[in-house]
């Protein structure tokens, strides 16, 4: 499995790649990753490699990636060559015509990549009171839903439980729910 | 009993140091090597080791630590990122021909690619020009084990060992195997005999070169019998390819061979580049009709080659002569290498696709609610045409504000504002033009006391920024001397004043303020300027409010809205105050408040020319 974590500094992207780690590890696979520090921690943009089973390198290479997992609808455009054909994004993104027309829904259609957006920054408002920083367990949430990674709701959510800070285990787990249903 | 967690390759490098019964760890912190020093001290509380955990106020402070520690002959460390080697080159080249008591590691963590780095450079060459043996891992796992084997060596020998990770292999997440066991060590001794062994004069260091050089043949030696780090991946069919893989390059390769199927390619692993295992290196050469190197970031293992004639690297432009190995580059390398065509039919899709929907490409910046943002902006308000002189560190990003005018390196704001004065002053109109330095509460105690000291006799007339956050903030927020705080449970330290320091420094004016309070402090700015002008020296402010990502209270609630009715659309907030809570309404025309990145600090109330910001009141 490979999964491409996208987005802006400040978005949870180290926590989500962390809790795929677990999960892969609890499995018995082997993992490998690449995370980002620094500069781009300061409102850049982020992107951690996420990879199981057997790998040497922490990167994905273009066109690799099974999975792309988008907190931000820009850093999904910029980096939708990471997908491999039949592959899946799913993306935070309130408008997901922009995955649907022109040549970017072209391009998606001819790869057969399933694309699943999710308005997150719209449900975060709505449902918990504008908390956005609860956005990266909400996309967990969501690629559990996309059925692209072969990780089950009980393991997601043990994982988030067992990797949360106790005073954000409810809310992230609410968070996880949320992602899901959409 | 071992066990296998996921690690970062800084964690793994940190357990490796703690396993191996190291005593004393030192380091600066810096990107990409800033987790180990932290996680040294947290192995060590975990296995309940006496490791003694120490920042240094600077790289070299650092390594310097380090070296007394082995001189009593314990194992000890000094952690670095590449640029952090040249402030330490000093007592790390002196070192080097020395007969040590206990081994020693450096560990130097490279930046191929410059992702947080003002540049390129490649530490091996360090360790080649101090004749000291190099470890270069491939993952973090490597990276673990080469600690060992590295403290091993050293001890061995009495000398410097250099583990080299670059920023994939501190930065990669990987499961790796942790054990309990901690390597028993020798109790602290400091032998005096014999005499000047541990003195660099000339008359004792002629007698160390030749000892030096001898050791360093014998540890090629060693070298080419450690088949861990340096071994061949036969080729499954006859090979059309040899591949020299270094460090990471390495992984990358072994990906790629794997994706394209290709079983035509030998790999030849090298993971102790200096000095080289040349015998096994000239051995594969021979074998192979082509050999392809590839290493970050100079040809340091190429260039050690005796026969090139039949080598392609970065050394004769078949790879890149600069950058980061990532996959795609390698992929094309190696497949112009196996004369290969590319196929790049998909890049014109992305770049239509990038034309259709423009995407925008976010750079770093200050945080929402960062203090140093109305600091500067406090600046440029009163000086537009202001000399600002900056550093390494968060504050290096108001670049993105229009504040920021210079960045050399830790501590060179200050210095720079002098050589900047004395420009100016040579051409007989010294203080015509408003300059000021700015620089952050841990570079002032890394390099910038020096500068101010430098300032202060030589009458060199600008104001100094001490930008205090309270945190090390750039690399994650590691202490300092300012801070007082320790790393270990239990171990508590001294906060050394900021402020006693400036002014043991000689500086007269110095005031304190809180940088949220852009109007209040204008005039001290104002002030600040005139008294260094007027009397020719530095005038020192200290902005404090800690790093808003860092706050241990909770901030106070002030949001705020823009009012459409009142806002003109001027821009100066989106342009010359440049908070990601502020953004452009493409629809109106004017600037409004996005919820998604605002926090709600208030400051941006005192930034609007025509009072459109406004509070907006109520509690969350
Ligand atoms: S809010 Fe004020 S500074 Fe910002 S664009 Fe409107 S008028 Fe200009
Ligand atoms: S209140 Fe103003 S300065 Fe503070 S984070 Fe929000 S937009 Fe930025």
């Amino acid at each position: 499995m490979q999964i491409v974590i996208v987005g802006v500094g400040g978005q949870g992207i180290l926590f989500s790649s962390k809790v795929l780690g677990e999960i892969a590890l609890r499995r018995g696979e082997k993992v490998i990753g690449s995370e980002v520090h620094g500069m781009s921690q300061r409102g850049g943009s982020v992107i951690s490699h996420f990879k199981s089973g057997d790998h040497f390198g922490p990167l994905v290479q273009s066109g690799d990636a099974d999975v792309l997992l988008a907190f931000d609808t820009d850093e999904a455009i910029g980096n939708v060559s990471f997908l491999r054909s039949g592959g899946t994004l799913i993306v935070n993104c309130d408008d997901p015509a922009r995955f649907e027309t022109g040549t970017m829904g072209e391009y998606l259609r001819d790869k057969d990549i399933k694309v699943l957006s999710v308005d997150g920054y719209g449900i975060l408002r709505e449902k918990m009171g504008g908390r956005f920083l609860f956005l990266n367990v909400m996309i967990l949430g969501a690629l559990v839903a996309s059925d692209s990674s072969g990780i089950s709701m009980e393991d997601m959510a043990s994982a988030v439980m067992d990797l949360s800070p106790e005073r954000f285990r409810d809310d992230n787990i609410k968070a996880l729910k949320l992602g899901f249903k959409r | 009993m071992s066990e296998r967690r996921i690690l970062l390759g800084n964690e793994a490098i940190a357990r490796g140091v703690v396993e191996s019964g190291c005593a004393v760890a030192t380091a600066y912190p810096g990107t990409p090597s800033s987790e180990i020093l932290p996680a040294i001290a947290a192995y060590s509380d975990e296995m309940g080791t006496n490791t003694q955990v120490e920042w240094g106020a600077n790289e070299k402070v650092a390594l310097e630590m380090a070296i007394g520690a082995c001189y009593a002959g314990k194992r000890s460390c000094a952690v670095m990122k590449q640029v952090g080697l040249n402030v330490a080159a000093d007592p790390f080249m002196s070192v080097a021909h020395q007969k040590l008591d206990g081994g020693l590691l450096v560990v130097v963590s490279d930046d191929p690619g410059c992702h947080a780095s003002q540049d390129d450079q490649d530490s091996r060459s360090y360790a080649s020009a101090a004749k000291i043996p190099c470890f270069d891992p491939s993952d973090a796992r490597e990276a673990k084990a080469m600690v060992a084997d590295a403290f091993d060596l050293a001890d061995r020998y009495g000398i410097m060992a250099m583990l080299r990770p670059t920023v994939r292999v501190d930065h990669c997440r990987q499961d790796v195997e942790i054990i309990e066991n901690v390597v028993s060590q020798r109790d602290a001794v400091f032998d005096r005999k014999p005499a000047g062994k541990r003195i660099v004069m000339p008359a004792v260091i002629h007698g160390f070169l030749d000892d030096h050089s001898a050791r360093f043949e014998a540890i090629r030696g060693e070298f080419g019998a450690m088949d861990r780090y340096n071994f061949e991946v036969p080729s499954e069919e006859p090979a059309n390819l040899g591949v020299i893989a270094c460090g990471i390059s390495y992984s990358v390769v072994r990906d790629i061979l794997n994706r394209l199927g290709r079983k035509d390619v030998s790999i030849l692993k090298i993971g102790t580049p200096v000095p080289l295992p040349v015998n096994l290196v000239e051995d594969f050469v021979d074998r192979h009709d082509r050999v392809l190197v590839l290493e970050e970031t100079q040809p340091v293992v190429e260039g050690q080659i005796p026969n090139r004639t039949a080598v392609m690297g970065r050394w004769n432009g078949w790879v890149p002569k600069t950058g980061e190995l990532v996959p795609e580059v390698v992929e094309s390398v190696l497949l112009r290498a196996l004369g290969v065509k590319e196929d790049l039919s998909d890049r014109e899709v992305f770049n239509k696709i990038e034309e259709e929907l423009s995407p925008e490409r976010r750079r770093p910046r200050l945080c929402p609610g960062c203090s140093h943002r109305p600091a500067y902006f406090s600046i440029r308000k009163v000086f537009p045409d202001a000399v600002v002189a900056s550093d390494i560190g968060c504050y290096g990003l108001a670049i993105a504000q229009n504040a920021v005018d210079t960045n050399i390196c830790m501590g060179g704001s200050v210095t720079a504002a002098s050589g900047i004065y004395l420009a100016f002053k040579a051409d007989g109109k010294g203080t015509d033009r408003p300059i000021f330095a700015t620089l952050g509460d841990s570079t002032f105690f890394h390099s910038g006391m020096t500068g101010l000291a430098t300032a202060v006799y030589n009458r060199h007339a600008f104001v100094l920024v001490i930008l205090d956050n309270r945190i090390t903030a750039m690399t994650g927020g590691q202490d300092h001397p300012g801070t007082g705080d320790k790393m270990r449970s239990g171990e508590e330290g001294v906060s050394v004043s900021i402020e006693e320091a400036v002014k043991g420094c000689g500086v007269k004016w110095l005031s304190v303020l809180d940088p949220y309070d852009i109007e209040k402090n204008k005039k001290t700015i104002e002030k600040a300027w005139e008294h260094a002008s007027s009397n020719g020296e530095p005038a020192v402010i200290v902005f404090r409010h800690p790093c808003i990502t860092m706050l241990k209270v909770k901030p106070e609630y002030r949001p705020v809205k823009v009012d459409p009715s009142v806002c003109i659309g001027c821009g100066i907030c989106i342009r010359d105050f440049n908070c990601p809570g502020l953004v452009w309404d493409q629809a109106t025309g004017k600037a409004m408040v996005d919820d998604r990145y605002c926090v709600n600090c208030g400051v941006c109330v005192a930034v609007c020319p025509k009072g459109a910001i406004v509070p907006e009141g109520g509690d969350r």
